[in-house]
């Protein structure tokens, strides 16, 4: 991990992140402030994570505290709701987003149903981090957005951050929070995405997204990894005299809906970007939410720009993402609708 | 290496330690009552009578709440009869309300032990309004945050890696807490079983592990189910001592999980301990005709001539103490008023009304299940 850059603001107000530099800064801090916080999953410990998000935690505060875990997912997870009922607050890393499989059933059938098949008398304050998404060539295996999945079951909460901003404010929140937290970092973005952290403690509220840039002819919608992309595109667009709103969900569970309608009840026009899979693509409700609660509002039908229904591609990784070409044409699809 | 518990005189650890991995369950108690090794001082008449009670009270409770299914006013009841030799004496092995339980499905007979209240029992598996889980699960798979007895989960084996992490929760604050987890042979199956012990063992957690034996899952028998001999000899595989007990013999299962409770809160890490047991009735009311469908009545006969209830009062007639007929009725009568009782009582509270569906999904509500629930209240207020 490279060294934390000092932007020279002055009293050290901000400072330029990463944003896995930003994640890991999160984590220092919660670790310092909170005695109940424990980081763990495989490799997490000496090695510092495969991305290296928890590197120097460990040598920071024990084996004690951040400690490496037996190769198991279903471990991992299980073991952090068994953490969080005894009164812990567990930060379990899970290698990689595509490798939740062997961990589905502690995340669907415990974590997330614990607090409400108990009457509230079990509750299960965890995150699971993990990196997801495409970008990296790394193939099927290490590039999947398995989100939706997590997003259909009821008691989770679901967040992916596309700022260091956000990365550390979201993953404070979610270790504050008294719910499970499924926490996608995009891993195409750790080090691509760098910007202003702030140097005092704050908390990114989940459940709130952000106007990444204001506009008044269309809304175009993301989240993760693409929203680099659906800025260039929008600033593409700009170029043509067309004024894209762009909205970065932060959080898909819950959703910020009372943004996304309003800005659509504005701009008249909505494309809904993400990489995973088309069918059952959480834009899907996004979408049904517009035409449900906007429709009267809209010139267009709304677009979505998603990836492909096929396992993720190796070599055709950059085919397989919609890029800003891609965002682009959807989004003028709407505008000449 | 051992600590005694001077809280719980019924977990004091043997004087001398018992040897796992014995290739026949240990026992205490033959069949008929005799003992077959010296019985520790403890077994006076007055603790052995107070476990025959329980033990009968478990039995009768599972007469009424099968009534109670066949009256329609529960839908689902999982019965513990011939188990409650394992089950009583689990309860007895562990410091109740101070070490934690993530006990499996069958294992009311445990909570009862344990002191849930039974209208606790009842009320969830009437889902009324006294339901300490508010009538969101099957009926049958209660939980009791008073004796840190959590909340049962249908999905098999599921409790089992969070157990681990509830041990390793326990040994990073220091306490001198433990965890039971019980399971059933199934469950042994289940990948989450052997990452469950394998975590605990990795991480020499506080947590006992115990296999409530009784050799079906459903209609699977134990042969179908594993090709090991047994169940305890897997503990090798992760590092942990395997007890191999007569789950019929309350005295063996008090002397064998007391020991490993005690070894376990002494640091030594977890231990497996296989109750070896039966299930005289069917798994549940879905499969009510077990004996025609997939075991034969030779079977269950064999095994009722091992009746756990039996056996204790086999012992006590041996110490020259008989519990007699009369007794005996005036026991089962009181825990069939018992029931009757209680179950006047929880139904008194009524149902949980609608709302309690959208409560406890998170910590606090949002905004969409604010939403849905504004959408079910017009609703109702619709019908009025």
């Amino acid at each position: 991990m490279t060294a934390t850059q000092e932007r020279p603001t002055g009293a050290g107000e901000t400072r330029i992140l990463t944003l896995i530099q930003a994640v890991t800064e999160a984590m220092r801090e919660e670790l310092a402030r909170d005695e109940r916080v424990v980081v763990f999953g495989e490799d997490v410990g000496a090695r510092g994570g495969v991305f290296l998000a928890t590197a120097g935690l460990q040598a920071e505060f024990g084996p004690r505290r951040v400690f490496d875990t037996p190769l198991s997912e279903a471990s991992v997870v299980g073991a952090a709701v068994g953490m969080a009922v005894r009164g812990l607050r567990p930060i379990a890393e899970i290698q990689f987003a595509d490798y939740m499989g062997p961990g589905f059933d502690q995340i669907i059938s415990q974590a997330a149903k614990i607090r409400y098949r108990s009457g509230g008398q079990f509750t299960a304050p965890m995150i699971i981090r993990t990196p997801s998404g495409g970008g990296v060539k790394g193939g099927h295996h290490h590039s999947q957005s398995p989100e939706s999945y997590f997003t259909h079951t009821p008691g989770l909460k679901v967040v992916m951050p596309s700022t260091p901003y956000d990365a550390k404010g979201l993953l404070k929140a979610a270790i504050r929070g008294e719910d499970p937290v499924i926490y996608f970092e995009p891993k195409r973005l750790y080090r691509a995405a760098k910007g202003e952290v702030p140097s005092h403690d704050y908390t990114v509220k989940i459940g709130e997204g952000a106007i990444r840039r204001e506009g008044t002819d269309l809304t175009l919608v993301g989240y993760g990894g693409v929203m680099p992309d659906a800025e260039r595109a929008a600033a593409a667009l700009a170029a043509e005299g067309v004024s894209v709103e762009v909205i970065d969900l932060r959080s898909l569970v819950p959703w910020d809906r009372e943004l996304v309608l309003s800005s659509v009840q504005k701009t008249g026009r909505a494309v809904l970007v993400s990489e995973a899979p088309r069918i059952s693509n959480f834009m899907g409700e996004v979408a049904y939410v517009i035409q449900e609660q906007a429709f009267d509002s809209l010139l267009a039908p709304v677009g979505q720009v998603a990836g492909f229904d096929t396992p993720y591609p190796y070599v055709q990784d950059k085919v397989y993402l919609p890029g800003p070409n891609r965002i682009t044409a959807a989004c003028v699809k709407a505008l000449n609708y | 290496m051992m600590t005694a518990s001077p809280s719980s005189p019924t977990t004091l650890p043997l004087a001398s330690p018992i040897e796992p991995f014995s290739p026949e369950p240990l026992r205490w108690v033959a069949e008929d009552g005799r003992p077959v090794r010296d019985l520790p001082a403890r077994y006076t008449p007055e603790l052995l009578r107070e476990l025959h009670r329980e033990m009968v009270r478990a039995r009768e409770f599972d007469r009424k709440l099968v009534t109670l299914l066949r009256q329609g006013r529960t839908t689902f009841y999982a019965q513990s009869s011939g188990m409650e030799a394992t089950q009583v004496g689990l309860a007895r092995s562990i410091r109740v309300g101070h070490d934690w339980v993530w006990p499996y499905y069958r294992d009311h007979t445990l909570g009862l032990a344990m002191g849930v209240p039974m209208i606790d029992l009842i009320s969830q598996c009437l889902g009324t309004n006294s339901d300490l889980c508010k009538g969101r699960q099957m009926p049958h798979h209660f939980g009791s945050a008073s004796k840190n007895f959590v909340s049962i989960s249908s999905s098999i084996a599921s409790q089992v890696p969070p157990a681990a992490g509830n041990a390793m929760a326990q040994k990073y604050l220091g306490t001198d807490e433990i965890t039971l987890c019980t399971f059933g042979d199934g469950a042994t199956s289940e990948g989450d079983w052997h990452a469950g012990l394998n975590m605990a063992g990795a991480a020499k957690a506080p947590a006992l592990f115990v296999c409530e034996n009784n050799q079906w899952a459903i209609s699977t028998n134990l042969a179908a189910q594993t090709a090991s001999p047994n169940i305890h000899i897997k503990a090798k595989a992760y590092g942990m001592p395997g007890f191999y007990v007569d789950g019929n013999d309350i005295v063996a299962v008090m002397e064998v999980c007391g020991y490993a409770a005690e070894w376990v809160r002494a640091g030594n890490g977890p231990a497996l301990v296989e109750c070896l047991t039966y299930r005289v009735g069917s798994h549940s009311n879905a499969d009510a005709d077990a004996e025609k469908n997939y075991r034969t009545r030779d079977e269950v006969n064999s095994w009722l001539a091992r009746d756990p209830i039996a056996r204790v009062e086999g012992l006590l007639a041996h110490l020259g103490h008989p519990v007699d007929a009369e007794e005996r009725a005036d026991l089962i009568s009181a825990v069939h008023r018992a029931v009757d009782a209680d179950v006047l009582k929880a139904e008194a509270t009524g149902q949980p009304d609608w709302r309690i569906m959208f409560e406890d999904v998170y910590a606090d509500t949002p905004p969409h299940l604010r939403e849905q629930a504004a959408f079910v209240r017009a609703e109702m207020e619709g019908q009025k």
